[in-house]
């Protein structure tokens, strides 16, 4: 931070940027900024080499120092002159996207299966990318973006002013536009999924911006404890106040893929490279969902009359639509990118619930939901043909016979998103719908148990479809690497472990989620 | 009515019109200038209301660096600078009632939201100073952060665009070789280092 000799100017005084509390942040943007440096600096070959295990080591550091401000400090304050809120919620969320993102880094280092283009710039089916590919380099920018993302997104949630949470936005965001357009195969479909989210999210961003406008001029001030206090006040004039909650929840629900929001969801998630869309469907989502928790419990808490009408009507459609409609997928890539829209709507009724007990059952949920999806999404990377990952349903047929242990765990993950007993996916829906009743939402739980149970069909499909059919001849293979087989491990011991014995989590959620948000 | 209020609304009146006339032009290059006029007539309507530091921000950035990149696109992409009917896109009627729609709602919500609240400006209120002092004291956070924005959006854009990734396929080496000769290696290197 240059801010220190800006500062040595006499007439404008210093804020205080408290940078123990902002550290686990600032270690991610210095590890991406190191990163960049040994981008120039370190020749080609050892690049690989240097950018793995710094950025490894940077996402490990980063999330010792939450857990030691989440133990010893317990810090319950707004720092940087009141921009961003260390609180418990803040610091699980920030731990939780740490280690899943350690987890995608796992992924997204995976050399033997490149999922990256080795030259971006290549036109799709040219000469140059048939060179670059057989050169076979790879393009080790993705570590530093890759951080970049990691930093908004811890950002994000943890803003105490709707400005730094559009930054935040922007961070985290630009760096995956970039990032989904660099597969490796499929070029065009990886390139078309950038422009639509680049395109898309350029427009959701807008709309947070206007609200963000709108809000201000209700209450003359974008910080959230400001805006909370001017609808306390109960003055000035309900037209902005409401175009302005309405736009800025257009903006937060796109980053969730909330129903009507989420066209460009399956897209996304089938055309970028896997590792990233493990990313996203992760880290992304526990992201956005923070920061729409810090959103709706801070700054409209005494609104909540007014939103829960407009949350119910998204959570219900979100469930209903992404469940159903992922009824008709055969690929697979499409197809969770539909179940995570599902989820996102049971994220929304913990939302809905607006108290102490949603907000601790949605960290919940989150920190379960994450796992499992990067350990799905890690296995989806294994399971290869000729032509790179074997998309289409159809070739997982049997995969059952040839790999029965990946075949198992994928279909133990197919059973935690379903929301079986003895998975976390069960803990956490019964923890949400828990919160949701006791707010007074039960039809909203009636709903949600019923899109369940249509996606538990569709889920339960594919275990049928890779144990109970004859595979072809030409089915697709199990390549394990270290990397990927370390992912998947963590990824399905997190599952088990957070079904058959949550409590320690879900009391680390609950002591979270005690402190609530500082204002 | 004051002279203040006047100059505001012509100026409105030339960024509205030119706006108009950048999308129904049939000249792109002349869309472009049009666009020139309406990003102008704004940076006026922002001193007018004072804000200073504003104007100035949107002649560099809109007036200076957005038109001419327009520019340069026109020419690299070698685009008919001509008279064209091609510009004329099938959508523009629902384009056009998606607009008029989006605008009335907006312009309803602002005039409704601050019916007649008047807030006289304040001469110096939005000076370089006032604004540097605000950013780098509350905002200092933010700015920072968004400085990163910008050194992602220089490595992402250097991916995305640079083409001597590859090195020249050589007679003597594989097709799967991480380690290439160094001579050849220490050339992009140096020409990656000028990139970023």
């Amino acid at each position: 931070m240059n801010s220190v000799s800006v500062l040595a100017a006499p007439e404008i005084h210093a804020p205080p940027v408290e940078f123990s509390q902002l550290a686990p942040m600032l270690i991610v943007f210095g590890a991406a900024i190191v990163g960049v440096l040994a981008e120039a600096f370190v020749a080609r070959p050892a690049r690989y080499a240097v950018q793995f295990p710094l950025a490894l080591v940077g996402l490990a550091a980063a999330f010792c120092w939450t857990l030691w401000l989440g133990f010893s400090e317990k810090p319950q304050h707004a720092a940087a002159d009141g921009a961003v809120a260390v609180d418990g919620p803040t610091l699980f969320i920030q731990g939780t996207i740490l280690v899943l993102a350690m987890l995608s880094l796992l992924l997204i280092a995976e050399r033997a299966q490149d999922a990256f283009t080795a030259q971006a710039a290549a036109l799709p089916g040219s000469e140059a990318e048939q060179e670059s590919m057989a050169d076979g380099g790879i393009q080790t920018e993705i570590f530093p973006l890759t951080l970049f993302a990691v930093g908004g997104m811890m950002l994000f949630p943890a803003a105490n002013d709707l400005l730094t949470m559009f930054v935040g936005l922007e961070v985290m965001s630009l760096p995956l536009y970039l990032l989904c357009g660099l597969a490796r195969r499929r070029r065009l479909l990886s390139q078309e999924a950038a422009v639509k989210y680049f395109l898309l999210g350029a427009f959701s961003s807008a709309f947070f911006l206007y609200g963000t406008a709108l809000l201000y001029g209700y209450a003359g001030s974008v910080r959230l404890s400001a805006i909370s206090a001017a609808l306390s006040r109960s003055g000035g004039s309900e037209t902005l106040l409401l175009a302005g909650v309405a736009l800025l929840s257009v903006g937060l629900l796109f980053k969730i893929g909330a129903v009507p929001f989420h066209p460009w969801k399956p897209d996304v998630y089938q055309g970028a490279p896997t590792p990233i869309t493990a990313l996203m469907a992760s880290c992304t989502v526990v992201a956005a969902v923070g920061a729409a928790l810090r959103v709706f419990y801070v700054a409209f808490e005494t609104l909540r009359w007014d939103w829960r009408p407009m949350m119910w009507g998204v959570a219900i459609l979100t469930m209903m639509v992404g469940a159903i409609v992922a009824i008709t997928q055969t690929d697979i890539k499409r197809m969770l990118a539909y179940s995570s829209i599902a989820h996102g709507g049971f994220l929304l009724t913990g939302i809905v619930a607006t108290s102490e007990s949603g907000l601790s059952a949605t960290l919940f949920y989150l920190a379960a939901y994450g796992f499992t999806t990067v350990g799905a999404f890690a296995i989806v990377t294994m399971v290869r043909d000729t032509t790179g990952e074997a998309g289409h349903l159809g070739r997982w047929a049997g995969l059952g016979r040839r790999s029965p242990v990946i075949a198992g765990i994928f279909a133990f993950f197919l059973l935690a998103f379903a929301g079986i007993p003895l998975t976390s996916g069960f803990t956490g829906k019964f923890a949400v719908f828990q919160a949701a009743a006791d707010g007074g939402a039960v039809p909203l739980v009636i709903v949600g148990v019923l899109s369940s149970a249509i996606a538990a069909f569709f889920y339960v499909r594919v275990i049928v479809v890779m144990f109970f059919s004859e595979p072809e001849p030409d089915a697709p293979s199990v390549v394990t690497t270290a990397t990927t087989a370390t992912a998947v491990a963590l990824g399905l011991t997190a599952t088990v472990v957070l079904g058959v014995l949550p409590q320690p989590m879900l009391d680390l959620a609950g002591q979270a989620a005690t402190q609530l948000f500082v204002r | 009515m004051t002279a203040q209020e006047i100059v505001f609304l012509l100026l409105g009146v030339v960024t509205v019109g030119s706006a108009v006339l950048v999308v129904t032009t049939r000249r792109l290059v002349h869309a472009a200038l049009w666009l020139v006029v309406s990003f102008g007539a704004l940076a006026g309507s922002y001193l007018v209301l004072t804000a200073e530091f504003v104007a100035w921000a949107q002649v560099l950035i809109y007036v200076g660096a957005v038109v001419v990149l327009l520019l340069f696109g026109v020419m690299l992409t070698e685009a008919p600078i001509g008279r064209s009917d091609a510009l004329d896109s099938g959508n523009r009627w629902a384009a056009l009632a998606i607009a008029t729609a989006t605008a009335g709602v907006l312009v309803t919500v602002v005039v409704r939201g601050f019916k007649d609240a008047y807030l006289p400006p304040r001469p110096g209120g939005g000076t370089a100073g006032v604004i540097g002092s605000s950013v780098f004291r509350g905002w200092v956070l933010p700015l920072e952060v968004l400085s990163l924005l910008l050194l992602a959006t220089l490595v992402g854009a250097i991916v995305l665009s640079r083409t001597d990734v590859v090195r020249e396929p050589s007679d003597d080496h594989d097709d799967h070789d991480d380690h290439g000769d160094p001579a050849d290696h220490g050339d992009h290197d140096g020409q990656g280092r000028g990139d970023a």
